[in-house]
């Protein structure tokens, strides 16, 4: 409907060009409009949505602001200075890390194993496909109910536990200091482990196979197959898997928000929702920008990096 | 002489064998422990939505033999599930909806339309696969307070559509890059207008590519947690995570109700996801891989 009215209106204002412009830059020009009003509402929304947000937050985090007031304060790099100081901050930043390590071990190296094992000639391939990947597509609500219910206090793993003669070990998993941050990142890791084992079979199946036959000719076993071709033949695939759960373990926020938000006390806290409780929370716009600009920076170098990497790839 | 040494290589193939059976029943044990890691939680979690509270405390890890519909019927009602599944649908139909008009009228264009400024255009969209939503939660919430769109459905579809368009918009973009251009050339010699074009010969080849778009925006947006729960106040407007979300808060005890939500939400998922399998993983995959 829009679109015929545009441009009627369109070729209406030309009209004092057409005695200047040759038929075809008027089609051209004609051309262009089209082009133009086809970018036009993808691109209003993600100025608006999308870039303008994320100037903001780095114009925000140059203030001290609770949102409501007309004044802003302009503090300067204050916030930042104060980040620097702010335990919570670097506890934070240290969970984000053990959780990287846990998921990048767990999704990574064993979905790499576990890939190489079905990219051999084996039974049922698809249904460990499928199985693998069915947490893929799950809320992380979904992953949080489960995984709360499996150690809780009265919970599965305990149950297990004590089914085996092991009940010394049970407690309130996610209300232990030790152990609420690893077990919450095995959570994570199991609603990721199906992605990457499906990306590493995608990588193997542009492995050139006579490279495996000229190994096994020469007497190599699959393990030595698996160290010497498949790992090195994958370094690309690998490297982006790396950097995706890299960029995923600095943005979560679900998994933890739906379960401990951060507790016991600080020992499950993350940028994210450390990001959300004093920003949106508490209403401190400026410092919570500020923690935000960091994060941002961090997924922001990760992302470069991946981003070159797989055009690099490509080519 | 020649006797003995056949029955030292028959042996010797008979260890062989012996030894690649058992490699064979180790990757199979591999593979099942990690299965029964993968699947094990969600089907306790199925089979805990139809059993009784009895059951669950005692037998939590058994099939729930009779099923018991209990659960379900009063998540359904009591637990307003009903109504949380409704302001789901709308919003995740209305982001499918959004996502394909804009992604695929903007990816045509930068896929197959020469314009100034198009790299430009490129680019910026381009930064937008790098920002993390996280990052820019507290200026969008402003934005959205600004537009008064805060506690409405709207709040929800926007954000989720703009934040959505960039790498939709490169999949379509690829999508159209790689359809011959023999086609679109014969239909504007033809006489067709340029969104006669668009919308009578493109667009219908390029159905795989938007098939693949509505799957992943639905899985996303059904899925999400973090914007309905920051711009939806009323309870009458909550999604299922975030329904969810302040019922596990209420009934946490409740092992019976939180899996019944896990079915309701979890379901319409794993239907779409077994019928078009292929397209997710693809969807998934390829927006890693291939963009």
């Amino acid at each position: 409907m829009r679109i015929p009215k545009q441009e009627t209106r369109l070729s209406n204002q030309s009209s004092p060009a057409d005695k200047f412009l040759s038929p075809r830059a008027r089609r051209k020009l004609k051309s262009y409009s089209v082009s133009y009003l086809f970018v036009l509402p993808a691109l209003l929304l993600y100025l608006t949505f999308v870039l303008r947000p994320t100037v903001q937050v780095f114009v925000l985090s140059l203030y001290e602001w609770n949102g409501i007031s007309a004044v802003r304060e302009w503090v300067g790099l204050a916030n930042f200075r104060k980040l620097l100081s702010d335990r919570i901050f670097w506890q934070a930043f240290q969970h984000n890390l053990v959780w990287m390590v846990v998921i990048i071990f767990f999704n990574v190296l064993v979905g790499l194993i576990a890939a190489a094992l079905l990219s051999t000639r084996i039974k049922g391939r698809i249904i460990f496909r499928l199985g693998y990947f069915l947490p893929v597509v799950q809320a992380s609500i979904v992953t949080a109910m489960i995984w709360r219910w499996i150690y809780n206090p009265d919970g599965l793993l305990n149950a297990g536990l004590r089914a085996i003669g092991l009940g010394g070990l049970a407690r309130g998993w996610l209300g232990d200091f030790t152990f609420a941050l690893p077990a919450l990142a095995v959570a994570a890791g199991w609603a990721g482990f199906g992605l990457s084992v499906v990306i590493f079979l995608a990588g193997m199946q542009g492995v050139d196979q006579t490279l495996y036959e000229a190994a096994r000719i020469d007497g190599a076993n699959s393990r030595q197959t698996f160290i010497h071709i498949t790992i090195p033949s994958l370094r690309n695939v690998i490297t982006i898997v790396v950097l995706l759960e890299m960029i995923g373990a600095f943005q979560t926020f679900d998994l933890i928000w739906a379960t401990t938000q951060g507790g016991p006390v600080r020992a499950t806290e993350m940028l994210a929702t450390y990001m959300f409780k004093r920003g949106i929370q508490a209403n401190e716009y400026g410092y919570g920008s500020a923690i935000a600009v960091v994060l941002c920076g961090i997924i922001l170098l990760f992302s470069i990096v991946y981003v070159t990497l797989r055009e690099r790839g490509r080519d | 002489m020649a006797n003995k040494k056949l029955v030292r290589q028959d042996r010797q193939i008979t260890v062989e064998r012996a030894q690649r059976i058992g490699n064979q029943m180790l990757v199979y044990a591999v593979l099942i422990a990690l299965l029964a890691f993968s699947l094990g939680p969600l089907v306790l979690a199925w089979f805990t939505a139809f059993k009784t509270g009895e059951e669950i405390l005692f037998n939590p890890f058994g099939p729930p033999i009779p099923p018991h519909l209990d659960n379900l019927r009063e998540a359904w009602t009591v637990g307003r599930f009903s109504l949380y599944f409704k302001n789901s649908v709308i919003i995740s139909i209305a982001d499918v909806m959004a996502v394909l008009v804009i992604s695929s009228l903007a990816g045509y264009a930068l896929g197959r339309l020469r314009f100034p400024g198009e790299r430009v255009v490129l680019f910026i969209f381009l930064i937008g696969l790098t920002i993390p939503v996280t990052a820019i939660l507290i200026p969008l919430y402003l934005t959205m307070r600004d537009f008064r769109l805060l506690d409405t459905y709207g709040s929800v579809i926007v954000a989720h559509v703009a934040l959505a368009s960039p790498i939709f918009i490169f999949i379509m973009r690829a999508f159209f890059k790689e359809l011959p251009s023999e086609l679109d050339d014969a239909a504007r010699i033809d006489g067709a207008s340029e969104f006669g074009v668009f919308w009578h010969v493109m667009l219908p080849l390029a159905k795989p590519g938007l098939l693949t778009v509505a799957l992943m925006e639905f899985l996303w947006s059904w899925n999400d947690l973090l914007l309905p729960l920051v711009f939806l106040t009323s309870d009458n407007l909550r999604t299922l995570p975030v329904g969810m979300l302040f019922y596990q808060g209420r009934f946490s005890i409740n092992y019976g109700l939180m899996s019944a939500g896990v079915i309701i939400l979890s379901m319409p998922v794993i239907i779409l996801f077994l019928i078009f399998q292929r397209n997710f993983v693809q969807g998934l995959t390829g927006g890693s891989l291939k963009g």
